[in-house]
Parts: C-alpha cells; structure tokens; sequence
C-alpha cells in the first residue's frame, strides 16, 4: 500500500534549535507520532457502562476511563473524550453492535505530537487555556481545548503531553509550537 | 534644578555603568537606575513639552503616573513614543530622544502656544472652528476640516514609526490559587501567609524590583525586612513576576498581565518575545498596588523641578540621587516629613510648607533634628522660572482662604497634596470607589467577588499596618480555598497622627498663572471652571469636555483634584459629584502584546488539504476560501487567471478534470436512529434512501430559511456520511449536535465531523468514468449499470487504498467525487492525474469549478445567504409534503409564501461583450434607484454559452421578466449594464450529460 503522508511532510525538520536550554538540554522535545491509529467508540446513553467495559478490554486495561480522563494499556490507550465517546489510540476499536454502540476510524483525521521536555507546559500554555498545573492535569488526564482558535485534545500520557491536531490546520500549528518553543531551546525528534 | 548623584548610597549597582544617549549626548548611569533617575542624575531638567502649550516639563513623579517626562525611546522600526522616563529601565544603548518639540526639548518653537494660551482653554478647538458660519467663509465644519491638520501638528505627544514592528509578541495562559498584585509590604505579606498555606500563589510587580515601597525607604531595618521578606516569600513557592502589570481584572478571577519581557535590552534574544499577553485565572485575587501621592493646584505647578515629595525620597533612597539642593516640601499631610528629614540629612537645605495650623509634637520635632524649618499654614502659590524652578510665591491662609504672602528661593519643589489608593482593579469590576473624608481619598467599595484590597491601596499608610493587611487578607484568601489558618483582623485605613488637610488648589484672588490639574493633557483648574460654566457637571461630561484623565496616566494624577474643584464650582461635597470609572488598562499595553502571535500568516490559522502540496507543485495557485488554502487555477505558461479557467473549464466539459474538493464538510452520521435523525433534518425524504446510494438534501432553519444543502451517502443499515458546503461545515456539525443534546436525546445517533478523515477530488467530465476505472483494483465496480447516477461504492485504489465514491455532480458533467483516508490524498492524485492527463484531461481550481456550477445554476453560499427560503431558490419541489422536518412549519408562513419573492435567476449581458459584477442591484431599465428589484450574487465568464452569465436574485422569478431589460446597477464600480433575465439552468437543462 502506498506510505501514509504526514501533514507535516517538508516542514518536520529534526534537530536543536532557539535557545540552548539548561545545561545544553532543550526546554522542549517535540515529536511526530507517525502512523496515528485512531478510533472513536461512541455509546448511548444506557449503554455507556457496558461500552466502556468493552473499550477498556479492547486496550488492555483495568478501568474504564471517566470524563476527562485516559486509561493505558500496555499498546494502546482509551481516552474518555466526550461524555459518550472514547477515542482508542494505538489499537483497533472492538466490534459492536449498533445497538450498543458506533465505532469510527479517525486515524487520518489527527496529527498526534508529542511534547516532552522540562517546559512542556510552559509551551502548551502559551497557547491552551487549560490549567496544566501538575495537580490539575496530572498523567492521566484529558482535555478537549482550543489552540490558535482551533479544537485541539491534549492528553497527559506515561510519555509526556500528547497533542492530537486536526490534520488540516497540524502544519499552521506545528509551526507556531516551533516558533514558540524556541525560547525554551528545541529539539525536534 | 541642581539634582547629583551622591557618592554611596541607593539600589543601584555603581560596579555597573551603563552608556545611554539622550538628544543625542552620551550619559551614563548605572544598572538599576530608571532613565529618569539617570538624567536627574545628571541635572537634566526639561524632559519634555507639554500637549497644547508645549511648556517644558521635566521629572514629576518616579513611577506610572509620571506627567511630564514622557520620552520616545529607540530607533528606526523600534522606535517606542510616549514612554514615561520613570518607569524606563536604564539599559546600555537606550537610545531617548524628546517628543512634541522641534528642534528640541529645551529650545522648542511650538512655545509660542504659550503665547496665545488664554484663547486655548476647553472646548476651544470645537468652539472656534465648529461653530455657524464664519463670515461668509463656508460652513463651520468645512473651516475645522482645515484647522483640525494645522492643530493635529501643533498638539500630541510622541510619534509612532511608520516601518513594521521587527519583534515578537505573545500570549500565554497562567493559573494560580492565589494572584497577589503588587510587591510591597502588603503584598509580600500577602503572598508569604497563603503560600504558606500551602496555596499556588503568583505574585505580579509592575516594577523591575520586588518590594513597592520599600525601595523608596533609606534606612537598613526597611531594606532588612525586605530582602527577609523577599526570601520567605521565595522559600514559600511563590511564583514572582516583575516587568509584569497586571493591567485589568475581568470575570470569575480572571486577569489582563503584560509582561514587558525585553524592555530592559537594547532588542530581545532571538528566540523570545519582546511583550507578554498572559490571561491568568486565579480563584482568589489580593490587590495590593499601594497608592499614587497626589499634588495641589497652583501657579504653574508643572515646571521643571515640581515633583512629588515621595518621587523626592525614591530618587535619593532608591538611586542615591539628591534631586535639589535647596528643597521646599509642600504638603497637608503627614507622610511628607520623613521625606524631608532624610533630604535634609543627605545634604539639602529643606524647609517644609504645611497648610495645617497644626501638626504632631512628633513630627515637629523630626523636622527640627534635622534642622528642617517649618511653615504652618503655608503653601506654594506660584512657581518661579521657566525651564527650572527658582523661587516660589508664597500664600498663607487667612479667614477666608489664600493671601499672597511673600517668596523663597529653592530649585526643587516637592509637594504631597494627599494619597489615592489605586483602586482601579476593583473599579474595572464595576465597583464603585467610596470618598473617605477623613482620608480626604477614594478607598475600595465592597465586592462579593473573591477580590481582597490591602495595604495602602485600602487606605493604610504606614508600613506595619500594610504589612498586618496583607498577612489578613492573604489569610483570608487561604481560608476562603479551604485552608485552615488562624485570621487577623485587617487594620481600618488611615495611620497618621494627624488629620489630613483636605487641599486641593491654592487660589489667591489675583492669581492669573496656570494651575494644573492635569498636567499631561493641559487641563487647568480654569477649564475646570469654565467646564461647570457651561454647564458640564456631570462628571463624565467634564471628562469628556476638558479631557481631564484622558492621557496615559488616565487620570491618576489629576482626577481627584478636578473632582474637588467641581465638586466646589458646584456648592457640593465630592461624593455627591462622583467618581469617573476607571477602565483597563490600567497603563499602557502595547498593540503587539495584544496581538501575540496571531500575524501575517498566522493571522488566522490556516487549513492545508492533504493534497496542499500535490497541488502547488502541479502549479496551483492558491485562494482562500474560508480558512483553508485552495487551488484557484492552474495557469499554463502564458495564462493568467482568465485564460486558466476558461481552458480548464472547456477541457473538463470536454475530456476530464480533476479538483481538489477536500474542503467539503463531511460528518459520520452513525446510529440505529440515524435514518430517522436524517429525515427530520432534510426537507426532502431519506426514510427510504437504499444502501449504495446517495442523495442530494437541503437543510432548513427553524425559521424555515434554507441553512444548508449537500449530498448524503448511505454506506449502510446505520452508517451515513453527509457532505456540507465547504462554508457551512461547522455550523451544520453544531447545528446536528445541538439537536441531538436538547430536542431529540431520545435518538440513539451519534454525529462526528470526518472533515479531516478523507481527502476529496472531484473527477468531472465524459472521460471520468475511465479515468476512474483505470484507478480502482477492481474497475467493473465502475461500469454504468452497477454505478448509477446518485451511486455509492466503497472500494480499494491500485496500491491497495480503501476509497469511497459517489457519482455526483457540481460540474453537470458525469462526475465522481472519491475519497481516500487523508495520508493517502497525495497518493490518489498521482494515480488520477496520471490517468487524467493521459486522457487529456488537466486539474482545474475554484474558479473554474465556479465557472461549471453557475453554468448549471447550481447554488452555493453566495446565494444561500441566510434570507433565502427554499422556494427562492427554486428547489421547492424539494421540500417533501408528506413529512415533517426542521422549518417545515414556518416555511409556509405568509411572508415565504408571497409571490412577488426574489427568486433565483440567470442573468446575462444584452451585449454579448459585456461583463457584470457580482453585487450589481438589477433594476428596471428606466428605474435605476433604491433596492432595485434584485440583486447579481456570481458571474463567470461561460465557456459553453461564449458570453459573460451570472445568477441572481429578482422578484417573482425569471418568468415574469424574460425579453425585458433590466440594469445591473454597480455605481461604485463598474456602472450600469444592460442585462436580461433568464432560467438559472443555463447549461444543459435537462442534466443529459450528467447522467450520460
């Protein structure tokens, strides 16, 4: 099969730039996740227990996710993103019946970076209005948010903060998180 | 003015020199010193000029509510006017130069303003050359339009660069328990005692250094318990932000910051900003921005060496300044004596005028150790000299009121008329200032909001009071987020021995000089007068007319005096005048800081399709149609956008085209109830919409106007995907979920846009369906009898990509719309291309598809303006009469239902050559007036009919009209044209082609 193109294809330049950070370590690491395998799972009212059950299975995990919050697997991930959906990240999304529930493969419709680095939330804040305060936002959690006037899902996973951005606008907003970044000092991974 | 620097003493760092040029003379001072205390430093007394009468000005103050030394700093692009001297920090390379003045600050032409002063008081300018007219000369206005240049030149304040900003700027987001504003004692106070509580607590300063008032104090136990303070508050987690104002407070705990990030060097890094936008959100605000020492009024209080008595003590305790060496101290309250003991101790001859008869044994004595003389019941009544102060006239009080009584020589007048407290944050909540009488000031209002005042801003004046005001407010604050902390009771203002004398002018009754009540925009205590001589006395009529308050100090130095002086004229008490209400910002934000990042490209945020990048290299040029870039054409050597879409156009009719098409909005409707949910929001019926197939809907408004149109496909039992209009997309998305969360929860559907998902492009034209065939794995899924007119099909492209494709039309041609998963959109337009371009075929762009759909007639959001009902648009037979739908009710209202409706039309020239505009009023041939009858929404040039078309709106249809001329009136533009009316289906009416 054809290879997947990236929104950032000719703009994803790896390597240090802006500021040299604390003791040569840049402020931010940014980096693409290639290959986003995403699902939406959507339940009805009555039936959110029981699709939750069933998605956190899928995914390999213990609880089901309540809003606003993630649950991981050991590949993949189940993030509650609106009152009736999860998204399923890294894996496919579990058969049902329309009766129970919908799934839908959203893998092309995101960018999905990846944000670590000792200023990761200073960068996010220059941008997201959502208090990313480690208390408030710890490793688990999930906001739907703006950024640049565009609906953006951020996540805290095990691995850092997680940007997912609607594919068509991921390069208008990749290249604001480089510019901005550069005063914690970058690297692009 | 015989200001020096003193050989030890201050904040400042002598180990470090910095290097400045004002005028163009090289200074020096040292790191720490503000210009202004750099150019006070060295005996630099006229800073500036003032707005109307270009008087000089010199140094007023030492902090944001500077008046008189307002500068232009910087160069070239970076040229920055209007900067107060006393808040500029002094940096190696500052380039400063005077404003409002030629040729200079001190030798400036414009004074002879001064000259013709009597004839400029309030109102003036409006007066004179607004008026009836002038003997005979044209009317009032025509005269002002003349003068207002001349008097534009002649008054302002500093100028702006022409060439754009070379610097960055951006915004940010904070969150905190608690926001303390301000530094001083209270605020550290403040900021210790919640951070001590265990509370995420974000501490603002205007200032490049934490401490408020502090700085300005010249003994060691203040700077002790300062910098102790200073390292518990740090040691307690306490974020601190200097450079950082906190210029307005809005809703629910929210605050405006302006973080000056790189005012301080010569130009910022590369890679940081040069200005700061924060929005932060706290759950609990403490303000404690301390209190602005206010003057009196009398003869020509604004020359150069008039200061306030604390800019006095900050210059020699903070900068190591002593700004005169014989020194007169103006005051009718207490807190001018400390000042003037250390004055006196650092070396100047000072004498104290104190318009109390009495004052505390205590403070009598302060002054007498330190051989400070003192005048009671005395007070300036004018200033000597122009360019530096002199000598004053002096007034006693008599029993009733001021009497001239002889003069003292000095260089430096430093006069304390009194404190107001800041309260504009609390004002920008909409609560109204208090007058205290006692305190002869505005104090803060009651707030039910999570909003706490301390220290001086609340009207305390001394230093352990403020400092018990912070520790109770922020205890307080810590108790009211659920922390468990013993409270204090926050000290009642006031905390001088004596009662302030409320003085606000000394006016003797032969005084003819200037008394300033707001210096920085020339308004005088006369123009005050002549304010409520005219009957402004309200107090924002008198805002308004004298402009009192309206410069960059906004008001906070001049405001309360021209209150008393009304509230005087008037015969009333200053509470029964009012307050005016302060507004953001508090100080100056810059524009770039507003801005942010959101500048030439990312002005808005722009929205690439997948194939973005296909597409320019295939030599697109782009247009944008909402936020998303498209292909507008793809002009071949020697073509421009005409001859590119005409050939485009023709091609396409004549083999195949391709168009990007991605934009569309597409929404995954899924659901068992998803047929139902389709059938109630389409007017036309999808109850029995068969699988594979697709079908062309109309959507209305409640009102029963038409919202939007598209194609839906039914993919399966409960799996539909609906396309919107490009410009429509989200509106439709919000509009679905809306319905789903308030009317119809009962409906198991669930609505997602997949607008991102796919990537699109139309295939149109009679050699399409080839192309396509040679495209797809399996090619007889593209053989007419099993893909019909209106069919869907899921299917896999060569290379294995999944795809889905509809047979539909825009272009009116046999045409396919097919999407891929987006990563895939480069991929599926190679393929294509290659098989279009073998075929003769080539890509076309919106133009050319706008080009093929007003041929056909074919709506779009040009006519779907939101005033359209679906009648109009001559889809009614769309609108099913066996169901009900979303605005199947109103549509039938009377008003849709008349007759004499605009209705959707073609139009074309009656001379073939001719063009029209898109936006021409048609009109009756002789009846070229008003709304005319109608109105031209598209045109193109029509390739297949060889003349210019276009559709529009006219009354009652085109039936009515057919063989009439008609003009399509375009009186800023192009004129008026003659036209005819025709059906809006103006290519190939019957849709033979499209299902050939």
């Amino acid at each position: 099969m054809a290879d997947r193109a990236s929104a950032l294809l000719g703009h994803y330049h790896p390597g240090k730039s802006g500021a040299p950070g604390v003791q040569g370590v840049p402020g931010v690491f940014l980096q693409e996740i290639h290959d986003l395998v995403l699902h939406q799972v959507s339940a009805w009212p009555d039936t959110v227990d029981e699709v939750g059950r069933t998605a956190v299975n899928a995914i390999g995990g213990k609880s089901v996710p309540g809003p606003c919050l993630a649950e991981e697997g050991p590949d993949a991930a189940l993030l509650r993103i609106e009152p009736l959906k999860w998204w399923v990240v890294g894996a496919e999304a579990p058969g049902m019946a329309a009766e129970q529930g919908t799934t839908l493969d959203l893998s092309h419709s995101r960018t999905h970076i990846r944000i670590t680095g000792e200023e990761s939330v200073s960068l996010l804040n220059r941008h997201l209005p959502v208090d990313l305060r480690g208390k408030a936002f710890a490793v688990g959690s999930v906001a739907s948010t703006v950024f640049h006037h565009v609906g953006v899902t951020v996540w805290h996973s095990s691995n850092g903060y997680e940007l997912f951005l609607p594919r068509g606008f991921a390069l208008s907003l990749w290249e604001l998180l480089v510019e901005t970044a550069q005063q914690f000092g970058l690297e692009v991974v | 003015m015989n200001a020096k620097r003193l050989p030890e003493g201050g904040l400042i760092d002598r180990s470090k020199p910095l290097w400045f040029t004002w005028d163009g003379k090289d200074i020096s001072g040292f790191a720490g010193d503000t210009l202004a205390s750099a150019l006070l430093a060295h005996g630099e007394g006229v800073l500036g000029r003032s707005f109307k009468y270009h008087r000089p000005r010199g140094i007023m103050s030492a902090g944001v509510e500077e008046s008189g030394a307002l500068v232009t700093v910087g160069e070239g692009n970076r040229t920055e006017p209007n900067v107060k001297a006393t808040t500029q920090e002094l940096y190696s390379g500052l380039v400063v130069s005077g404003q409002n003045a030629w040729p200079n600050v001190r030798f400036d032409v414009g004074a002879v303003n001064s000259l013709f002063n009597r004839f400029f008081a309030a109102g003036f300018y409006y007066k004179t050359f607004m008026g009836p007219p002038l003997r005979g000369r044209g009317n009032g206005t025509g005269v002002w339009m003349q003068f207002e240049k001349l008097i534009r030149k002649a008054a302002g304040m500093g100028r702006a660069s022409r060439e754009a900003d070379p610097d960055t700027y951006e915004h940010g987001h904070l969150f905190c328990d608690v926001l303390v504003v301000g530094s001083g004692p209270a605020g550290l106070s403040a900021a210790r005692t919640a951070a001590g509580a265990g509370l995420d607590v974000v501490l603002v300063e205007q200032d490049f250094e934490l401490g408020g008032d502090w700085l300005n104090h010249g003994d060691k136990s203040s700077r002790e318990k300062r910098l102790g303070l200073l390292a518990e508050v740090e040691k307690a987690g306490v974020r601190t932000m200097t450079r950082t104002t906190v210029f307005g407070l809005y809703d629910c705990g929210t605050a405006g910051l302006y973080e000056r990030v790189a005012d301080h060097v010569s130009r910022p890094e590369s890679s940081h900003p040069r200005h700061r936008f924060w929005t932060l959100r706290a759950r609990h605000t403490i303000v404690a921005t301390g209190a602005l020492e206010r003057m009196f009024a009398f003869g020509n209080n604004d020359r150069p060496g008039v200061m306030n008595v604390n800019a006095g003590r900050a210059y020699l305790n903070r900068y190591g300044v002593l700004p005169g060496e014989k020194i007169v101290v103006a005051t009718n309250n207490d807190s001018a004596y400390l000042a003037a003991v250390e004055l006196s101790r650092a070396g100047a001859e000072v004498s104290i005028l104190e318009t109390r008869t009495t004052i505390s044994s205590q403070l009598m004595r302060q002054a007498g150790k330190a051989e400070v003389s003192l005048s009671t019941r005395s007070a300036p009544m004018n200033v000597r000299g122009s360019r530096a102060v002199t000598g004053l006239d002096l007034a006693v009080t008599a029993h009733s009121g001021w009497v001239a009584k002889g003069s003292e020589p000095c260089d430096l007048l430093l006069v304390s008329g009194g404190w107001s407290p800041v309260v504009h944050l609390l004002s920008h909540r909409g609560v109204k200032p208090v007058w205290n009488p006692a305190q002869a000031c505005f104090l803060p209002g009651e707030t039910s909001e999570a909003i706490q005042m301390a220290g001086s801003a609340a009207g305390i004046w001394n230093t352990r009071d403020c400092l018990v005001s912070g520790h109770a407010a922020g205890a307080r604050a810590a108790k009211a987020l659920g922390c468990d902390l013993p409270q204090v009771e926050a000290p009642v203002a006031g905390g001088w021995k004596s009662a302030i004398e409320p003085v606000y002018e000394i006016s003797v009754p032969t005084g003819k000089q200037k008394c300033f009540v707001d210096p920085q925009h020339d308004v005088t205590a006369d123009d005050i007068r002549l304010a409520h001589r005219e009957g402004f006395v309200s107090v924002e009529h008198l805002k308004r007319y004298t402009t009192l308050g309206m410069a960059t100090d906004g008001g906070k130095v001049g405001n309360v005096i021209g209150l008393a002086l009304m509230a005087d004229a008037l015969g009333k008490e200053i509470p029964e005048v009012g307050t005016t209400t302060f507004r953001p910002p508090y100080t100056p934000v810059s524009l770039g800081a507003l801005r942010g990042r959101n500048v030439d490209e990312h002005f808005r945020p722009l929205r690439r399709t997948p194939m973005h990048n296909w597409n320019l290299e295939h030599g697109a040029t782009m247009t944008m149609a909402g936020l998303w870039h498209r292909p507008w054409y793809f002009a071949r050597s020697g073509e421009g956008l005409s001859e590119a879409y005409v050939r485009e156009t023709e091609t396409t009719r004549a083999s195949v085209g391709l168009c990007d098409v991605t934009s569309l909005g597409k929404i995954a409707i899924q659901g068992p109830d998803a047929t139902e949910f389709l059938n109630r929001i389409y007017t036309n019926p999808f109850a029995k919409l068969p699988i594979g197939k697709a079908r062309y809907g109309i959507m209305l408004r409640d009102d029963g106007l038409v919202m939007d149109d598209g194609t839906t496909w039914r993919l399966s039992e409960t799996d539909y995907f609906m396309t919107t209009t490009t410009a429509h997309a989200a509106k439709v998305m919000a509009w679905l979920e809306e319905l789903l969360q308030t009317r119809w929860q009962d409906l198991k559907v669930a609505v997602t846009s997949v607008s991102e998902q796919w990537a699109g492009s139309a295939v149109a034209g009679p050699r399409s369906r080839d192309v396509l065939a040679a495209c797809v794995e399996d090619p007889s899924v593209m053989e007419n009898e099993v893909f019909p007119f209106m069919g869907v099909i899921e299917s896999v492209l060569q290379g294995g990509v999944p795809c889905r494709i509809a047979r539909i039309s825009f272009s009116g041609e046999m045409a396919f719309e097919v999407y891929v998963p987006s990563d895939y959109g480069p991929a599926m337009m190679d393929m294509l291309w290659e098989q279009a371009r073998s075929a003769g075929g080539c890509l076309y762009g919106l133009e050319a598809l706008g080009a093929m759909r007003i041929e056909k007639g074919h709506v779009t959001g040009a006519e779907l303006d939101g005033r359209v009902s679906i009648d109009d648009a001559g889809l009614g037979k769309m609108a099913s009469p066996n169901k009900s739908f979303i605005g199947s009710v109103l549509r039938k209202r009377p008003e849709l239902l008349r007759e004499d409706r605009p209705c959707l039309v073609g139009i074309k020239p009656r001379d073939p050559g001719e063009t029209f505009n898109a936006g021409s009023i048609l009109c009756e041939k002789d009846k070229v007036s008003g709304m005319g009858e109608g109105w031209i929404t598209a045109v193109t040039h029509s390739p297949a009919l060889g003349h210019w078309i276009g559709l529009g709106f006219i009354r009652g249809g085109h039936e009515g009209w057919t063989g009439k001329t008609l003009v399509a009136a375009d009186p800023v533009r192009k004129g008026n044209i003659d036209v005819e009316v025709i059906s809006p289906h103006m290519y190939d009416p019957d849709g033979e082609r499209m299902h050939g």
